[in-house]
């Protein structure tokens, strides 16, 4: 469903992506994964057109995206959720979500997708004429991801969704994540919790200086001998392990 | 002077009518800080461009006075989207998105202003020209007399305020204009087109600007000098009622427009254009944010 071959991007002269390729079929959950820094957020970026393609091309649905604008990215069903929980703070929770459905005219089709958000989440619900600024990190979490929700995507790309938040929370957003992946949604997961995201992925990418180190079925890397020495032996996965016990 | 009541009464009520007609251009402003994240120095001669616009439209062309306003507005909004577009984007484009661009912005803003206010000196030439409305009598409150000209600028700031209000609460595209205005990267992947929102927003900030300026000429006359002044004090609006808030611009134009015709006629009539700097002094010593601002906002 998305296709990137031979990615290349940065930001101003610094190049970060080094020829990136990988895959995400249909009706799949993938992650990528891979250190701070190394450049996983500016893919994400350069899939949702936020930044330009320097070179290699961005296919969504047999469709070229690379370079389209962002917004036109977004109405062909391709979302992104940013990892910095980036909420409207001044607005309502439901105000937000109403923003999320910006490309929709399909009335009845927003009020059904507001209610099964809040049937996900149901703190939105309680929450829902708050300010989203009021909102704890967890909660704010679920809030973009039923912001991007509300855009009916065909394709998630979810950036970072267990940052900063507590073990408990992060299960709950990872068994809604893969709920919406169930309800059909096609979803590409970055993560620093390489366990986690294993364990909820199928098949994962793990990025190193720009490019793609190690490519495999969730289960193989799981238990692949380098991929543990290098990122299920350090910090990220021993408090991983508090979180699960 | 001696004090009575009555007297009071009428300053207040003159600063009030004056104030709100601040506080759409302070509204302006506070749009366009909030949508583009630069602070507008240009938007005076806006107003002045607004100004004759009306002139033109309702002495020359012999339009009714209220559509004298709305056609103004339109004008006035579509040369600020052509600005805007011209030569504001590449620079906010250059800071990197639509942050404030050093310097540059700033430089523009008054380059803009100045060459603004030449085009309407070779269009207009440099005298005040006068801007004759006849609304009929004035309002009669107990002993004082309003007259209709300043009835009907109250009435139609305030009447555009609550549109304003209406689009950006009301409306889906009220909703993308806030979106856009809060953070741009999320809109545009909200498939928000972010582009074409900053038009509308700075064109929306213009023709506020223009109603302010036909609303204005009958009340004083119409020169190409008008802007500075008008700039001036709604910037002290804006700041006193908190910069980027747009409640707090209305707020901060009325409190402006009081407290000038109050001092004009307690302390000296001599100075009137110093009391909306002695207010926003005073209001920053204690609310270094202004009133509604809730917090500093720090500008990449
Ligand atoms: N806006 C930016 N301007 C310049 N460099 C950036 C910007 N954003 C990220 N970078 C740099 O790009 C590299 C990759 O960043 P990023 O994609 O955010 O990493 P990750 O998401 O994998 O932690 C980092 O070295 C970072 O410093
Ligand atoms: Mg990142």
């Amino acid at each position: 469903m998305l296709k990137v071959t031979g990615l290349e991007t940065g930001y101003g002269r610094v190049q970060i992506l080094r020829g990136l390729d990988m895959e995400v079929p249909q009706g799949r959950i993938v992650a990528l994964l891979g250190g701070n820094g190394t450049g996983k957020s500016t893919m994400l970026r350069a899939v949702s057109g936020l930044i330009r393609v320097w070179n290699g091309q961005i296919e969504f649905n047999g469709e070229r995206i690379d370079n389209k604008a962002p917004d036109q990215i977004v109405r062909r069903g391709l979302i992104q959720v940013t990892q910095g929980k980036d909420s409207y703070p001044s607005m309502t929770v439901e105000e937000n979500l109403k923003v999320g459905a910006f490309t929709r005219s399909d009335k009845p089709g927003v009020a059904r997708d507001l209610e099964r958000v809040y049937d996900y989440f149901p703190v939105l619900k309680e929450r829902r004429r708050q300010l989203a600024g009021t909102l704890s990190g967890g909660e704010v979490q679920m809030l973009v991801i039923g912001r991007g929700l509300m855009a009916a995507p065909k394709m998630m790309l979810l950036d970072e969704p267990s940052a900063a938040l507590a073990p408990k929370v992060v299960l709950d957003i990872f068994a809604n994540i893969n709920r919406i992946a169930r309800s059909g949604v096609t979803i590409l997961v970055v993560e620093q919790n390489v366990r986690m995201a294993l364990i909820l992925a199928s098949y994962a990418y793990i990025i190193r200086d720009g490019r793609i180190l190690i490519e495999g079925d969730a289960d193989d890397l799981m238990h692949d001998e380098n991929v543990k020495m290098s990122f299920l032996g350090g910090t990220v996965a021993d408090s991983s392990r508090e979180y699960m016990s | 002077m001696d004090f009575d009541f009555t007297s009071l009464f009428a300053f207040i009520l003159f600063g009030l009518t004056i104030g709100v007609v601040y506080g759409i251009v302070a509204l302006g402003i506070s749009l366009i800080y909030s949508g583009l994240d630069i602070v507008h120095f240009a938007h005076g001669e806006i107003y002045m461009f607004g100004a004759f616009f009306g002139l033109v439209f309702s002495e020359h062309m012999g339009v009714p006075y209220p559509l004298a306003i709305l056609s103004a507005m339109v004008c006035t909004g579509l040369l600020g989207i052509v600005i805007e577009r011209v030569f504001y984007r590449r620079l906010t484009r250059a800071g990197g998105g639509y942050t404030v661009a050093g310097m540059g912005m700033i430089i523009c803003g008054f380059g803009m202003s100045v060459v603004l206010q030449n085009i309407a000196y070779l269009s207009w030439g440099a005298d005040a020209e006068p801007f004759p409305v006849d609304l009929g009598e004035p309002f009669q409150f107990g002993d004082i007399s309003l007259p209709k000209s300043y009835g009907l600028t109250a009435v139609i700031a305030l009447l555009l305020m609550a549109v304003l209000h209406f689009f950006l609460k009301k409306t889906k595209i009220g909703l993308a204009v806030r979106a856009v205005a809060a953070n741009k990267d999320i809109a545009f992947l909200m498939g928000i087109n972010v582009p074409l929102m900053i038009s509308l927003i700075f064109g929306l900030a213009c023709a506020l600007a223009a109603a302010a300026g036909v609303l204005i000429g009958p009340m004083q006359s119409v020169q190409v000098e008008m802007g500075y002044l008008m700039l001036m004090k709604a910037f002290a609006a804006a700041v006193v009622g908190g910069f980027g808030s747009l409640p707090g611009a209305i707020v901060g134009g009325l409190l402006v427009g009081i407290f000038e015709n109050l001092g004009a006629a307690y302390i000296s009539p001599n100075h009137k254009d110093i009391y909306a700097f002695l207010l926003l002094i005073l209001v920053l010593m204690v609310r270094p944010s202004g009133l509604f601002g809730v917090e500093v906002r720090v500008k990449a």
